[in-house]
């Protein structure tokens, strides 16, 4: 059985938005990968956990209710205390321009604004698992 | 937008990652689950290590129909059985997309904060093409969680299809789940299922009066060697009467180790395991073809009519003992050219 990129898709935060994360979770199966969907209002430490128990590639974060800023670096910082800084974080919502550089630095290897197309998410977490597994 | 991934640490040996599993390490189980998914090489190392400290966690299995409450189910369990000082394991089992070999696997939203207890491990797992509810690494994954040190072991199989014969094959305990308005009239219940549970869940009290079905459950499940399968009415939703499912699957454990059934169904177990396995191997050795000397000469032999095909394959199993250990891997062939190393 071939390595699998597997990746977790999860909504730190209030809001109860998950059209977009669910539409990303489909196309990222369409391109064969395992998503692990985890449901609204998760805390960074349940994301984490989630993460090292599934053993996955990358983690999706979204965030529309604008805690982006906390969340995102709590989850990098999080996985750091757990030695588990190989799995890649990447992040996407309501995030305004002036943000983006400030999560970059806190970690989150890539930020998707909401024009983003799917294809560039797809390729991104494909990047990601692929360089892991190599 | 994108930049260099970075590197992974280097990978620790499979002797280390199971050191650090029997010592309770959340990310060793975790690891070595996947390398055993994948079929990485080291899974066979993994899985010998692993399985002399196996032996002690009970296996729960739960089936039915999609979204008649497993996941559900299992996150109150799950909590209960924290209760009273039990550890769990869950492996939960969605399909794979035959079209792209992808899988959304949702069965965790439904036990959201519970895998942050330590004494918690929650595992999703896609089918990868196995068919019969299960994927092929699925009990590979409960005996990691077994090692590990967990009590308990709850697998939640895919809901639809044929066969849950599977899992009543490799759980110690079935959990059947029902829900009252669809099975009413038990004839619409899939073949089989009245066979294989040795629980019943009549879920979703809260939504409908399940008098009928418990009825016709009632009388239609029959005692089987010793045991009659109790019928629990559970509301997962408002979390009533879990604990008495957790009782009876505490006592359906009991009855089997007292019965001799316990350790009747181990020996059962490892003889079929090991013709499971001794099938494999054979069937990659010969699908992948001998190589060498010896396996020329046979075909010599067999083109010369010195040896008739049948006489020349029971020589080549004989002497393949030896000959081709190397291909004696757990692997299976990738169906997909994408196999990597971790
Ligand atoms: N009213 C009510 N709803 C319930 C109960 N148990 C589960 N549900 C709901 O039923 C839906 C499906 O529950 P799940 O636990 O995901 O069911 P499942 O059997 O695991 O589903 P699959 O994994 O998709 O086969 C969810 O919306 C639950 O909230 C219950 O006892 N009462
Ligand atoms: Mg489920």
């Amino acid at each position: 059985m071939a390595k699998k990129i597997r990746v977790l898709m999860a909504k730190p935060g209030l809001d109860g938005h998950d059209r977009g994360v669910k539409v990303i979770a489909r196309a990222l199966r369409d391109a064969g990968m395992e998503v692990i969907y985890t449901g609204l209002r998760q805390s960074p430490e349940d994301i984490v956990e989630a993460a090292i128990q599934e053993d996955v590639d990358a983690i999706g974060l979204s965030c529309l209710s604008g805690a982006h800023m906390a969340l995102f670096p709590e989850v990098v910082q999080l996985l750091r205390k757990r030695h588990a800084s190989d799995i890649v974080v990447a992040g996407g919502g309501i995030i305004p321009e002036e943000d983006i550089p400030k999560l970059r630095k806190a970690g989150i290897k890539a930020v998707f604004g909401p024009g983003t197309p799917l294809r560039d998410i797809v390729a991104f977490f494909e990047k990601a698992g692929s360089a892991k597994g190599a | 937008m994108r930049e260099a991934v970075p590197s992974r640490p280097a990978a620790p040996s499979v002797r280390g990652l199971v050191e650090d599993l029997l010592a309770g390490d959340k990310r060793a189980a975790a690891k070595l689950i996947s390398l055993i998914e994948d079929d990485e090489p080291e899974a066979a190392e993994a899985l010998a290590l692993v399985y002399p400290h196996t032996g002690r966690a009970h296996y729960v299995g739960f089936t039915g129909a999609p979204g008649v409450g497993k996941s559900s189910l299992i996150d109150r369990l799950v909590r209960d059985l924290r209760s009273r000082g039990k550890k769990v394991g869950v492996v939960a089992v969605d399909p794979t997309s035959p079209y792209s070999g992808g899988a959304v696997l949702g069965d965790r939203i439904r036990m959201a904060d519970t895998g942050i207890d330590p004494g918690v491990f929650i595992r999703s797992m896609a089918t990868r093409g196995h068919a019969g509810g299960l994927a092929l690494a699925t009990f590979d994954a409960v005996r990691v969680l077994d090692a590990m040190g967990m009590d308990l072991v709850l697998v939640e199989t895919v809901g639809a299809g044929q066969s849950e014969v599977e899992i009543a094959g490799r759980a110690h305990t079935t959990v059947v789940v029902e829900m009252p308005f669809t099975g009413d009239a038990v004839q619409t219940m899939k073949a089989g299922i009245l066979e294989i549970g040795d629980v019943y869940v009549v879920n979703k009290c809260d939504l409908a009066d399940p008098d009928v079905l418990v009825a016709n459950l009632r009388f239609q499940i029959e005692e089987r060697d010793g045991w009659r399968p109790p019928i629990v009415r559970t509301s997962a939703l408002k979390g009533s009467r879990i604990d008495e499912l957790a009782d009876a699957i505490g006592r359906h454990r009991a009855f089997l180790e007292s019965s001799g059934r316990w350790e009747a169904r181990e020996r059962a177990r490892a003889r079929q395991e090991i013709l499971e396995n001794a099938r494999r191997i054979l069937a990659t050795r010969v699908r992948e073809g001998p190589t060498g000397a010896g396996f020329e000469a046979l075909v010599g032999e067999v083109v010369a009519r010195k040896t008739d095909p049948q006489s020349a394959a029971v020589r080549l199993l004989a002497q393949g003992a030896a000959a081709t250990k190397s291909q004696d891997r757990r692997t299976r062939p990738s169906s997909r050219p994408r196999a990597r190393k971790r």
